[in-house]
């Protein structure tokens, strides 16, 4: 049935709702600028723009892992572990300076994909099962290695935090970078096709011959840096390292940004620009009940409705 | 010694489906103590049958008769309780509780003050159990039993639930030959008991063995139905196949061209003594390049493990292939590919296609790292392939970048024959590669074949379909309950033969078969 | 579906614990953090520091151990059960939780601790568990205020006198408990406002980072600030409460909203230290000068006393987690018979610039 509406869309309804899965997000993004310019005080400043920028990018850098992993039709619930994770190792090994501590991360956050990726690519552990205990796990080590927040005082890491090139700081730029590097890989690589084939149909893309369980572990893992990298910028912003609170709630942020960008969780399809504008369209929405002082809960009523809008325009695709 | 009354009588049932008859005016008659076989080959409407004698769907014409009364059943549980149980392949009963527990799931025995009775009920579940010759600890979930065991519990559960029909679809296809011997002592004891068995089988043997009686349905009618003693198994073969003997057509009907020139040279695919367990038993075949060794038998034959196991798909317990000589190592499927072994597999849509990639990307998917530099796919070498095989194999799509879910069934096909052809293989395996799509594209892919096997391919040919297989094939491979019994070469290589071999009655032809195959 | 392929679980799951337990160990083995070098800056109470009572026993409701029922005994020869709620992750609970292990230590009490990680049905288990074992008598810090009757019902069996310390339980005291000891989180609130009313003077518009909703803390240090400032200083106005969740990185990201959003922000009532200090990283990424905005924060940690000294904060008003003294002195004058009040109601201590140098030491 899928398939009939797809050849001849019959109705407007249908036309309108692959409209809005392919476009809704930018054109929500676009109403949001509009709508603040009009109404919120001090918006048009470049200075806003790079609160907002700046605030965005750790949600980018692990929603563009998180966008890989559900192309493979899985999730990764441990990212906000890993950015504990992350937070906490940093913290013990900056005394070795800024580089060598950002080794010791990597490896740490690698670990954590090789294992997500092996429960799910070897044991066939659901990928909701599989990274839910190494939430928890995660969360608990980061927690067993800095029992509590740690202030920070290495200048490396405060510039990497605040400073920038050009006036655009360097969270913006590294956020940027990996949103290109991410994309092109999906769009350019062998892996990245064979990612999506996987993702499509697993037993086909098994039978095609294609290196299944190397390319899921290698999405877990790469999963994992990408929070990694988001746990260590957000520790050199607050310039202390926070594994109680920090990345609390980030794989719901992530998955909603990837979600609401249009990639359906079915797997199969990784749109990048579009998971990008679902973390800004999220960022926007936030930033403006709060510049209007608007209670808390609203943002959250606010979020769901943009959810559900989003989930709403996904079913005019279907999955085939 | 007259007939019990009739305990249920189907009359004129119909079901369709949107494009298909599905269930086409059939009659079927059970009496108390019968054993009947319902056979037919894939899409007869066996399954839809049981179905709607089960609750599952409803008839769109004719009655069901129950125990003298019209009957209507809105849910298999309500059938159930009337006293019509299914035992399915996979045993549907719950995994997680106590093989006691579902014994008696629904009708657990009471202490007096109306809590569960565990002592009495682990206790009667032994006793129960113990008749069909399962000893186990019924504390026990009954996941943690083998198959067999599981199949008996679901068996005994069904008597005790006072059933008056018991529906068996494919009881043995997963039991040891030790498990089938129980199974059969309890058939017996049922039918003794006065319940009527119909029971779903594709080996003969079992049918023979068991069964009373036949229902045999083709292409959703009922073509044949009585005493199973008067037909002989080259009858039911031809019956169920749809052939009549001594009635082979005329050549000419596929677009094969008939024999390919088998060059005698070494094989480039030899495969010896494949195990699987409970699927194949030492299976051995070989093919030349340039030819077309088609694997002949009835559904559930082995004939797609059998693919699936040379390429790696299925695991397999023991067996040694080797291709242009070169022994393959390890079991997976890159390594066969690697080795050059391709499978068209038999369900296109969930096995072989990704749905939701373009055409462009299905065709490059296998031999993308051969299309790479650096894991930097080159879009120009991807072009050129594509652009090669859509003009070879004539694939219409509106552009390469349509999507492959939205093509017509040949043309999917033809998208997954690229993708392998685009590999360079030395062996295709092609598992029904005409199933379900139109006659033209049907065909151009026999046309294919052909021109593919011209071109030194060897080609391995499973199709259900007679005369495909027959015309398109050099040589026949025949394979019954996951072993070979025979093969047809030369002259030999028609439809009557094979039925002869298939039902493997006492036919001089057969031995003569049997011994070619084990010397090749 | 067929499947397709062999797994190998048998050898992947033991590859798996072992990497993850050897990642655990090495991780720490080799560790070297900014502050190796300085000295542990962690937690000896420092003198003057310890709780003192607001409330003397003037008027309020007393107990005695006849009203409770229990028999005397001498706290020297007890054993003591501490139910701690939450994960000894925050200074708080760290503060805490040390405080009562050293008086017991110092008093030479036996003590039995448990901590509950944040989970209500362990806290419960919890102290079953330390009544199993033999606890004469029982400190806890509560998760909950309700659901605590099984627990009760138990001690009451035993006879166990309980007293519940930073938050309540909502039971009879003197007969299902017998005394609260707690800082007064409305006051709190009143005195923050006190201080941030001294440094804006009085005029200008002011935010609240909000603690997390639906938390008593966050209502009551709420209300007591908003009641001073509308009595004390109506020129003062609350333009923007926004929750921080009582964490750093949220207080942090909520200012850089606010100040883009209101430039003209005078100062921030920040509900707990760690938003307050996320303010002051705030304020810095944002290029502003120590005292452009004044902050007000409630808890007391060493870290907000610092930003006092370094002028960035301009008060910090103290929930002193130091329950240690108060608590064993109670349960003491308790057991030999004498009247304790119910409710025990600490004078919590306030930094600012005059005195932040010199008390840093009582900071946690």
């Amino acid at each position: 049935m899928a398939e009939a509406t797809l050849r001849t869309p019959p109705l407007d309804r249908a036309r309108v709702l692959q409209w809005l899965q392919t476009y809704g997000v930018y054109a929500g993004v676009a109403l949001l600028l509009v709508v603040n310019i009009v109404i919120t005080p001090h918006f048009m400043s470049a200075e806003n723009f790079r609160t907002q920028a700046v605030q965005v990018a750790p949600v980018i850098i692990v929603a563009l892992g998180m966008a890989l992993v559900i192309g493979t039709e899985g999730v990764d619930l441990s990212v906000g572990a890993v950015m504990a994770l992350a937070a906490s190792v940093t913290a013990l090994y900056l005394g070795y300076g800024l580089l060598p501590a950002l080794l010791v991360v990597a490896l740490f956050a690698a670990g954590v994909g090789l294992a997500n990726g092996a429960l799910v690519a070897f044991i066939g552990v659901q990928p909701i099962v599989a990274t839910l205990a190494l939430m928890v796990g995660g969360r608990g080590l980061a927690l067993v290695l800095l029992p509590q927040l740690e202030d920070l005082r290495n200048p490396a890491l405060a510039s990497l935090g605040s400073g920038g090139v050009a006036g655009i700081p360097y969270l913006i730029l590294i956020a940027a970078a990996l949103a290109l590097l991410v994309a092109f890989v999906v769009r350019r690589t062998t892996f990245g096709r064979q990612l999506l084939a996987i993702g499509d149909s697993r037993p086909a893309a098994q039978l095609a011959g294609l290196p299944v369980r190397r390319v899921l572990i290698i999405v877990y893992v790469a999963c994992a840096l990408l929070a990694a990298v988001a746990g260590v910028l957000a520790t050199a912003r607050l310039q202390a390292s926070d594994p109680t609170s920090l990345g609390n709630l980030m794989e719901l942020s992530a998955i909603t940004a990837v979600v609401v960008g249009g990639t359906p969780l079915t797997g199969g399809r990784v749109n990048i620009a579009g998971t990008v504008a679902g973390a800004v369209l999220i960022q926007l929405l936030t930033a403006t009940l709060i510049k209007h002082d608007l209670p808390p809960s609203w943002t959250q009523i606010a979020q769901a409705i943009v959810i559900v809008c989003a989930v709403y325009a996904a079913r005019g695709r279907g999955k085939r | 010694m007259a007939p019990p009354a009739e305990v249920l009588a189907v009359r004129g049932l119909s079901k369709t489906f949107p494009g298909v008859r599905a269930l086409d005016d059939v009659d079927l008659t059970l009496h108390p103590g019968e054993v009947h076989a319902l056979i037919g080959e894939n899409g007869a409407g066996k399954s839809t049958l049981i179905k709607l004698l089960t609750g599952v769907y409803r008839p769109d014409a004719g009655d069901i008769t129950f125990q003298g009364r019209k009957v209507s059943f809105a849910t298999p549980l309500e059938a159930q309780k009337a006293g019509i149980s299914t035992i399915y392949q996979e045993v549907n009963l719950i995994p997680l509780l106590s093989v006691a527990r579902n014994l008696f799931l629904g009708r657990e025995p009471r202490n007096r003050f109306g809590m569960l009775d565990v002592t009495r009920m682990n206790r009667e579940a032994e006793e129960v159990l113990g008749t069909y010759g399962v000893r186990v600890d019924v504390r026990q979930p009954l996941r943690t039993l083998g198959v067999g065991a599981q199949q008996m519990v679901a068996l005994a559960r069904a008597v005790a639930t006072d059933a008056r029909i018991v529906v068996m679809d494919e009881p043995t296809s997963s039991l040891e030959p030790r498990e089938v011997e129980t199974l059969f002592s309890v058939i017996r004891r049922l039918r003794d008991a006065g319940i009527a068995v119909v029971y779903v089988s594709h080996r003969l043997d079992e049918l023979y063995a068991m069964c009373s009686t036949v229902t045999v349905l083709r292409d959703g009618r009922r073509v044949h139905h009585g005493p199973l003693a008067d037909l002989d198994r080259l009858a039911l073969v031809s019956t169920m196949l749809g052939r009549d003997l001594g009635d082979v057509r005329e050549e000419g009907a596929t677009k094969f061209s008939g024999d390919h020139q088998a060059a005698d040279t070494r094989p480039v695919l030899q495969a010896e003594g494949l195990t699987v367990p409970h699927k194949l038993h030492d299976v051995s075949l070989s093919i030349r390049p340039g030819e077309v060794v088609g694997l002949g038998g009835l559904l559930g034959s082995g004939r797609t493990e059998t693919a699936k196991a040379v390429s790696g798909a299925l695991a397999r317990s023991s067996g040694r292939i080797t291709v242009a000589g070169v022994p393959l190592r390890g079991g997976s499927t890159p390594a066969a590919i690697r080795a050059g072994i391709s499978l068209l597999p038999e369900d296109r849509k969930s096995e072989g296609i990704v749905p939701g990639l373009s055409v462009r990307e299905n065709i490059a998917l296998a031999a993308l790292p051969r299309l790479s530099r650096f894991g930097l796919v080159s879009e120009a070498r991807v072009d050129s392939i594509v652009d090669t095989f859509v003009e070879r194999l004539r694939i219409k799509a509106s552009s390469p970048h349509q999507k492959v879910g939205e093509l017509s069934g040949g043309n999917q096909q033809k998208v997954l024959l690229a993708r392998w052809l685009a590999m360079n293989p030395k062996v295709l395996l092609l598992d029904e590669p005409t199933r379900g799509i139109d006659v033209g594209a049907k065909a151009e892919v026999q046309k294919l074949v052909d021109e593919l096997a011209a071109d030194g391919l060897g080609v391995l040919l499973i199709s259900s379909d007679l005369e495909e297989l027959i015309e398109g094939s050099d040589r026949v491979v025949v394979l019954k309950d996951g072993a070979v019994v025979g093969e047809l070469t030369g002259d030999d290589v028609t439809e009557d033969k094979l039925m002869r071999t298939i039902a493997g009655g006492g036919d001089p032809a057969h031995d003569a078969a049997k011994e070619a195959a084990t010397d090749g | 579906m067929q499947r397709t392929t062999s797994r190998r679980p048998l050898l992947a799951r033991p590859v798996v614990v072992a990497l993850a337990a050897a990642v655990a160990l090495t991780a720490t083995a080799c560790a070297k953090t900014e502050d190796d070098t300085a000295d542990n800056k962690q937690s000896e109470t420092a003198a003057g520091a310890e709780q003192k009572v607001a409330t003397p026993k003037a008027g309020g409701e007393t107990c005695t151990i006849d009203a409770y029922g229990a028999e005397k005994i001498d706290l020297k020869n007890a054993t003591v059960g501490f139910s701690q709620s939450e994960k000894e992750a925050n200074p708080f609970r760290i503060a805490e939780t040390q405080s009562i292990k050293d008086e017991a230590k110092k008093r030479g009490v036996k003590l039995l601790t448990a901590n509950a990680q944040s989970q209500f049905s362990k806290q419960i288990s919890d102290v079953q568990n330390l009544l199993a074992k033999g606890a004469d008598l029982l400190v806890i810090a509560p998760l909950n205020s309700d659901g605590w009757d099984p627990v009760l019902q138990a001690a009451a069996a035993k006879k166990v006198p309980i007293i519940t310390i930073d938050r309540k339980i909502n039971a009879e005291p003197c007969k299902d408990y017998v005394s609260f000891i707690a800082s007064d989180f409305v006051e709190q609130g009143r005195r923050a406002a006190d201080q941030m009313i001294e440094a804006t003077g009085g005029k200008g518009e002011v935010a609240i980072l909000l603690g997390s909703a639906g938390n008593n803390v966050t209502t009551e240090r709420t209300k007591g600030f908003k009641e001073r400032i509308a009595e004390k200083a109506p020129d003062l106005k609350v333009v923007f409460e926004q929750t921080g969740d009582f964490s750093r990185e949220k207080g942090q990201q909520v200012t850089e909203q606010l100040i883009q959003s209101k430039p003209g922000i005078k100062g921030i009532y920040a509900e707990n230290d760690e938003m307050g200090l996320g303010a002051v990283t705030a304020l810095k990424g944002a290029g502003k000068k120590a005292g452009d905005v004044k902050i007000v924060t409630v808890d007391g940690t060493r870290n907000a006393v610092q930003g006092v000294v370094d002028g960035w904060i301009s008060g910090v008003i103290e929930s002193n987690p130091r329950f240690g003294p108060l608590a064993f002195q109670t349960l003491d004058t308790f057991t030999k018979g004498e009247e304790v009040p119910q409710d025990i109601i600490i004078q919590d201590g306030a930094y600012n610039a005059d005195n932040a140098k010199q008390d840093i030491g009582k900071a946690y």
